[in-house]
């Protein structure tokens, strides 16, 4: 049984841990930087012990000062959160090696799944569609083009070397193929030095949607929904719902067993989450498993009624599973609120928080680290509170989301609140009509 | 937790040297915290001691545990490194604090001691590495402020040291 956790975190995620440790009667142990001196997961761990200067690297990311704190008080388990250590295999196995439990799967299936070729494969061999394409580098047209037919078209042309949409191209039909195929060639020995390409089918009008799952590593993992996180800017969630508005029973089931399926693969132990890209047909396709509680997670808390780091310290402590998959009721949307201006590009808007008050009553939940005096340090990331509601039906949760947003009160700094008022009354959004674009096309009407 | 043993403990406070003292019962929580009075750019913020491993934590409390009355300074006087020519050298990592190399050896410094920069002057086990620390600034030792064999973390004064 463990006895004390040590938090490797710090922000809402500590105190959402050390809040559920304490109704568990497990004792916690924060560690923090000097720039989080003054915060609450530091007044309300049983212990709190100071790691190192701001930059994370020689705090939150440095073992063996997290080792030490948890060695000089004791702690005989580590709750990594999210983000900083929680997917480092080398950690897990550092905390293995100190008889500290890791509370997050083994070592290797951190290391499996965190190595994206491998997590590609180790999913194909357990039968979860992937996207389709070639099988790594194509070695010249012909042979690309024999793939993009066995993918079927439209596709996308994709240098091996590439990154920030260099030497991509997307090819709708045969007739085009080979002219693109050229230009994307030529872009990427002139961008990256290497003109090697690969095929991939175009994903039309994707979703982002995840299925949550948790596995005792004795042969059992059951899943808990699915969440929709297609709202996003330049790959950041900013708002997620559970369930999505798109997906039935019969496609929750499908997708539920893929992502069992592949976790079952690698005997998975702990909180995970399988991302599938979902198409404007509804076939779904493996994008990557997190190995690691996420910032989301109190959507799925809400529609299952559970609690996720519970399940996380049970299964660490080598409890088996014997419930089933647990299946949404009602419906949950958690809102990001970061410390950002999103009439200026979303840019970073650090300082101090002069008032505070976050919205309260009935089927509203506001996890949070922030409070009015608190300085939002420029170090770590922008995320001040998540907002979360749950109710009945969509509509209801919205119009809630909206009510609760009007209550926010935060001065001092610039938020997403603003944003999330304007996305929460846009006609495609309440639709439920929205893919992973959606925010490129969104424009924010200027405050007045 | 009367205002008799409240008083005590501000005194045990002040008398220890020690930065700061959390007390926690099931339904009360204080903690006493000495404010050092010099300028703010030689001395960190005050850190926070490590209490002994506390029992089981209490279960949830129904209310919300009292609020920590702010003590007052609990002596300015006996505040380490707050004399003018003195300096406190600060633990550079977290970890256990040995004042010798080994059980057996000699302290590498004890009070009234001339130390030169470089000089080691304890060291500070992490995650079984001995981490030796350095003086950054010679002078003499005036006070040694951690227990051998004590726990410690970051920024943690050590020793003060007179120049």
């Amino acid at each position: 049984m463990i006895k004390k956790v040590l938090i490797a975190n710090r922000g809402e995620i500590a105190l959402r841990i050390i809040r559920t440790c304490r109704e568990m009667g497990i004792a916690t142990v924060a560690v923090y930087s000097t720039a989080d001196r003054d915060s609450l997961p530091v007044k309300f761990a049983d212990e709190a012990v100071c790691i190192g200067p701001p930059p994370s690297a020689k705090s939150y990311l440095h073992i063996p000062s997290i080792i030490a704190a948890a060695e000089v008080t004791g702690a005989d388990a580590v709750h990594p959160g999210y983000g900083f250590l929680s997917e480092n295999a080398e950690f897990a196995r550092i905390c293995d090696d100190h008889d500290l439990t890791f509370i997050g799967p083994k070592p290797d299936t951190i290391a499996r799944m965190g190595d994206k070729s491998v997590a590609k494969e180790t999913m194909v061999a357990a039968g979860v569609p992937v996207v389709p394409g070639s099988d790594g580098a194509v070695a010249d047209v012909k042979e690309g083009l024999a793939a993009a037919r066995q993918a079927g078209f439209p596709v996308m042309i994709k240098a091996s070397a590439g990154g920030g949409g260099r030497g991509m191209r997307m090819a709708r039909d045969e007739s085009e193929f080979e002219k693109l195929f050229v230009a994307a060639s030529t872009e990427a020995t002139n961008a990256f030095g290497d003109g090697r390409l690969y095929i991939e089918k175009f994903v039309e009008e994707p979703r982002h949607i995840e299925i949550q799952l948790v596995g005792d590593g004795q042969g059992t993992v059951v899943h808990f929904g699915e969440r929709e996180c297609s709202i996003q800017r330049r790959h950041q969630k900013l708002l997620e719902e559970a369930p999505s508005p798109i997906v039935d029973p019969d496609l929750r089931q499908r997708m539920g067993e893929a992502a069992i399926a592949g976790a079952l693969a690698v005997d998975y132990r702990g909180a995970g989450t399988v991302e599938f890209l979902v198409d404007k047909n509804r076939d779904f396709y493996f994008m990557e498993m997190n190995t690691r509680i996420q910032v989301e997670h109190p959507v799925t808390e809400e529609v299952t009624d559970t609690d996720l780091i519970e399940w996380q310290l049970r299964v660490a402590e080598g409890e088996k599973i014997t419930s089933g998959n647990h299946l949404p009721e009602g419906w949950s949307i958690e809102c990001r609120i970061n410390a950002e201006d999103p009439f200026r590009n979303f840019s970073p808007s650090p300082g101090t928080i002069t008032a505070f008050h976050s919205p309260k009553g009935r089927g509203v939940r506001c996890d949070t680290h922030v409070f009015a005096g608190y300085t939002v340090p420029p170090t770590y990331d922008s995320m001040i509170a998540k907002l979360i509601v749950s109710e009945t039906t969509r509509d209801r949760a919205i119009t809630k989301m909206l009510r609760a947003l009007d209550e926010f009160i935060i001065e001092g700094v610039k938020t997403t609140v603003p944003f999330h008022q304007q996305l929460l009354q846009d006609d495609r959004f309440r639709a439920g009509d929205f893919d992973t674009k959606f925010l490129e096309r969104f424009e924010l009407t200027p405050p007045a | 937790m009367d205002l008799d043993k409240i008083q005590r403990l501000l005194e045990i406070v002040a008398d220890s040297g020690m930065a700061e003292v959390k007390v926690e019962e099931d339904d009360f929580r204080l903690t006493v915290r000495a404010m050092p009075k010099v300028d703010a750019s030689a001395v960190p913020p005050a850190p926070i001691v490590m209490t002994a491993p506390a029992a089981a934590p209490a279960p949830a409390p129904a209310s919300p545990a009292a609020p920590a009355p702010s003590a007052p300074p609990a002596s300015a006087s006996a505040e380490p490194g707050s004399g003018a020519g003195e300096s406190l050298a600060l633990a550079p990592i977290v970890g256990t604090f040995y004042e010798a190399p080994s059980p057996d050896s000699d302290a590498f410094v004890k009070v009234g001691d001339r130390v030169e920069v470089g000089q080691t002057l304890c060291i500070i086990e992490a995650m079984k590495l001995m981490n030796e620390v350095p003086a950054e600034e010679s002078g003499t030792i005036k006070q040694v402020l951690v227990q051998n064999g004590s726990p410690v973390e970051y920024d943690q004064p050590l020793f003060v040291i007179e120049k």
